[in-house]
């Protein structure tokens, strides 16, 4: 089941245009304007900008849960869903905000307690509609700001096609918040007048919020056979916030996604701009598509000045209106154009347009210049030939680093390998190492964490090594900026945000940062899943690296932040002493007799009975276990010790595995990004071909040619094996 | 002016945390944004704020912001005119 079509067998979404597909295709119709100065949260500034709020859901009790986003976001699954008896293998969602609106309101009102706070994460919204339409299967979520719902689209693709899922609900979702409200206003990239995509006089864009899910099937429908048949990322690895000028890193990911579709610019219908109404935006993405489309510019539009900029929800919003244009031969009008901007040097349609329609690119694009391109089409797939999973080259380890209160690698290592704690947090100067002051002037905690990872997993690597591509993990993003953002625009009455805490507190920032150090120009992804945010980032990195030996710096951190920190992680609240750190590794792949490579085995709920069964099957049966293994590193997050014992006792009950156990958290503390430190010891012990005496109570235990298995129980049930192939 | 001048480039070099600059090293007629000091389009917001913050002087599009943060003195200038406008 490789390189098969993918269809689109369910369709939910929410705007400011409406809920449900009818009420988004009227307000697409008649060019229906929704943006209006309606906020969830209150304004006190005396101007309120117009926004795109979902009138559908009551915009008072913010400060309850489930948050807004987690709202937007069932109420799009539902209408995907809604045809299906069963669910779906796998989620795969996009969000930048998750709980952070209902965060917000009861930080505010200084409100202590953390179970009102147990939302907050990005991949509760996931996790929410897993455990709703009982999904035992990988639960992604993709925080690329702007284009989080466009990649999660492209991740959910690629684990289709590899066989990794028959079916995968997939899309975006975010709610209007004070964070990116008076953050974007800060970077003055909001328009006073509401977003004017490509208009001479625009000022910037409209914040919006929604949500729109895709249930991807392997699958042909009854409805239409409409299919995702292409999807390319790209980074600019050019600056935090601004495009590059030229459009470069856009038309990189429009290529790719043409080259995956199989098909040619003069085989687009249709182009849904990202549009955003920001100068420099609606500029580079003009040039990129006027270059990449020079033989012929097909009708294209950008709706946000429509629906406003619904940032991680656009990309899945758009993916839905690109369908709705297809199967009703539709084109969109990019509403809110007054007078044309003629350094553009083109023409967006102006009023909705009746034509058919058989293949729509749609653009979305992100800070850290995170691009991403969709093509949806009513046109088959060409069929293709890919190599099966047993004669495709694994990801082999070029370089690693981990970082934890003991220090960098060889500190963490020392103090590891003979059992002493190495937890704790380590002090600004030495975690920032090697790295440049003028680099990290205006970077916090986690994004210097993440480039100290980066830096010395590529350390003295060849040129031509060097990563092309960036997957980042983190459970909890850059809570220091995301605290110093809200603090401040609390304490100055709404007036004086911080446009730098802004930037540092979106999830991607330290994958941007990471790409723009290393020039890293390749697929940029950033994933966040609790505990398992690093497994997450691994998996994205095998999809993402399935037909190419690009280099890629796969790494997990979290930083410990003293307010934050204990208010929504669980284990550090339990945890004796505070903790943070992570792991990163370069990974390529290729054939390479005697590497040592790693591979994520095994991602799924932790809920079913039958869930330890699945982590053995997939590790090659109880039979193989002693034969592959020399030693488990399994990561019991405090929080969840009784459920993760339990599944500890049956694995080692049903796998009969005989060799070392090695409970980490009691060393490396209890943090998200753990289990990547954990991965790199691993790989430190696979390459020594030895698990250290003091981690078992007794001599060194040679491996024998035997890999090493990093577990993650709890909520998942995680296996990554490191192994010399 | 030369008060206003030389608390301006005390607080910049605070806010902005460059590394090695020293107030003194601001000259007033060099180029203030994308020349060697190393001050970029952010740290332009982040003054605009402290701007707005500190003397009640709105600078809120990009426009005007390339007029007036051309070089120190130009925004000192322009600090001194908006707010005496402001306190008539």
């Amino acid at each position: 089941m490789t390189g098969g079509a993918v269809y689109i067998a369910g369709m939910g979404i929410i705007s400011s245009l409406g809920l449900g597909l009818d009420e988004t295709l009227d307000a697409l119709i008649t060019g229906k304007r929704a943006l209006t100065p309606a906020s969830p949260f209150p304004i006190l500034l005396p101007q309120h900008l117009p926004v795109g709020a979902v009138s559908a859901v009551s915009l008072e009790n913010a400060a309850e849960t489930p948050p807004r986003t987690h709202l937007l976001a069932r109420l799009a699954a539902d209408q995907a869903l809604a045809s299906c008896e069963e669910p779906p293998d796998a989620i795969v969602l996009g969000s930048t905000t998750g709980g952070i609106l209902t965060t917000e309101s009861l930080f505010e009102r200084k409100i202590v307690d953390p179970q009102r706070y147990g939302m907050h994460a990005l991949g509760s919204i996931a996790e929410d509609l897993a455990r709703r339409c009982g999904c035992t299967g990988p639960v992604v979520t993709v925080s690329t700001a702007c284009s989080s719902g466009a990649v999660a689209i492209k991740l959910a693709l690629a684990m289709l096609r590899c066989g990794l899922a028959r079916r995968v609900l997939a899309g975006g979702a975010d709610s209007l918040c004070r964070l990116t409200y008076f953050g974007f206003n800060a970077l003055q990239l909001i328009d006073p007048d509401g977003a004017r995509p490509l208009d001479r006089d625009r000022r910037g864009m409209s914040v919006a919020e929604g949500a729109a899910m895709l249930l991807l099937s392997l699958a042909p429908s009854d409805a239409g056979g409409l299919q995702v048949i292409g999807a390319g990322l790209s980074c600019d690895a050019y600056h935090a916030t601004t495009p590059h000028p030229e459009g470069a890193g856009a038309m990189a990911a429009m290529q790719a996604a043409l080259d995956d579709a199989g098909v040619a610019v003069s085989d687009i219908d249709y182009i849904n701009l990202h549009g955003t109404g920001t100068i420099d935006n609606d500029l580079s993405e003009a040039r990129a598509v006027k270059t990449l489309f020079a033989s012929g510019l097909p009708p294209a539009s950008s709706i946000k000045g429509a629906t406003g900029h619904p940032l991680a929800a656009a990309g899945a919003i758009e993916a839905v209106v690109a369908a709705l244009s297809i199967e009703h031969g539709l084109i969109p009008a990019n509403v809110g154009l007054g007078t044309i901007d003629p350094a553009l040097n083109m023409a967006p349609v102006t009023s909705p347009l009746k034509r058919p329609v058989s293949t729509v690119l749609s653009n979305s694009f992100g800070f850290g210049g995170n691009n991403a391109a969709l093509i949806v089409s009513k046109t088959a797939r060409r069929p293709e030939t890919s190599p099966s999973a047993s004669d495709r080259p694994g990801l082999t380890i070029v370089g690693r680093a981990c970082l934890t209160g003991a220090g960098l690698t060889d500190e963490t290592r020392r103090a590891f390998f003979v059992g002493h704690a190495c937890r704790g947090v380590l002090a600004g100067g030495a975690l920032a190492q090697g790295l440049a002051p003028r680099l990290i002037r205006r970077l916090k905690r986690l994004p210097q964490m993440a480039l100290s990872l980066a830096v010395h997993a590529c350390d003295g690597v060849d040129t031509e090594r060097m990563p092309v591509m960036v997957s980042f993990g983190t459970a909890w993003g850059a809570l220091s900026e995301t605290h110093g953002f809200l603090e401040r625009l609390i304490e100055t009455g709404q007036q004086y945000p911080s446009p730098t805490d802004f930037i540092g507190s979106v999830h991607n920032a330290p994958a941007g940062q990471i790409a723009m150090l290393l020039g890293a120009k390749g697929a940029n992804v950033t994933t966040s899943g609790g505990d398992y945010s690093f497994e997450q980032a691994l998996l994205a990195a095998d999809l993402l690296t399935r037909k190419t030996a690009d280099p890629i710096v796969v790494a997990a951190a979290d930083e410990h932040h003293p307010v934050f920190s204990p208010l929504f992680d669980a284990s550090v609240r339990l945890a004796d002493q505070p903790a943070d750190g992570g792991g990163g590794f370069l990974l390529q792949r290729r054939q390479a007799k005697g590497a040592t490579c790693i591979s994520l085995a095994h991602y799924g709920s932790g809920e079913p009975a039958d869930g330890v069964q699945a982590l053995i099957q997939a590790l090659g049966g109880a039979a193989a276990m002693d034969r592959r293994f020399g030693a488990v590193m399994v990561g019991l997050p405090v929080a969840r010790r009784k459920q993760a014992q339990r599944q500890l006792d049956s694995f080692l009950e049903l796998s009969r595995f005989r060799g070392a156990v090695i409970d980490y958290r009691r060393l490396t503390g209890e943090f998200g990004g753990a289990s990547a430190v954990a991965t790199v010891l691993a790989a430190e012990m696979v390459s020594q071909g030895s698990v250290p005496g003091p981690l078992v109570a007794g001599t060194d235990q040679a491996l024998n040619g035997k890999g090493v298995l990093v577990m993650g129980l709890g909520d998942f049930i995680t296996a990554t094996r490191v192994f010399v192939s | 002016m030369e008060q206003l001048i030389s608390e301006l480039k005390t607080k910049i070099v605070d806010i902005l945390n460059l590394p090695d600059v020293k107030p003194e090293d601001i000259q007033e007629d060099a180029q203030l944004v994308g020349g060697e000091l190393g001050i970029d389009s952010i740290d332009v917001l982040e003054m605009v704020i402290m701007i707005e913050k500190d003397y009640g002087v709105a600078i809120n599009n990009k426009e005007l912001g390339a007029k007036v943060f051309a070089t120190l003195r130009t925004l000192a200038n322009y600090i001194q005119e908006k707010a005496s406008e402001l306190t008539n």
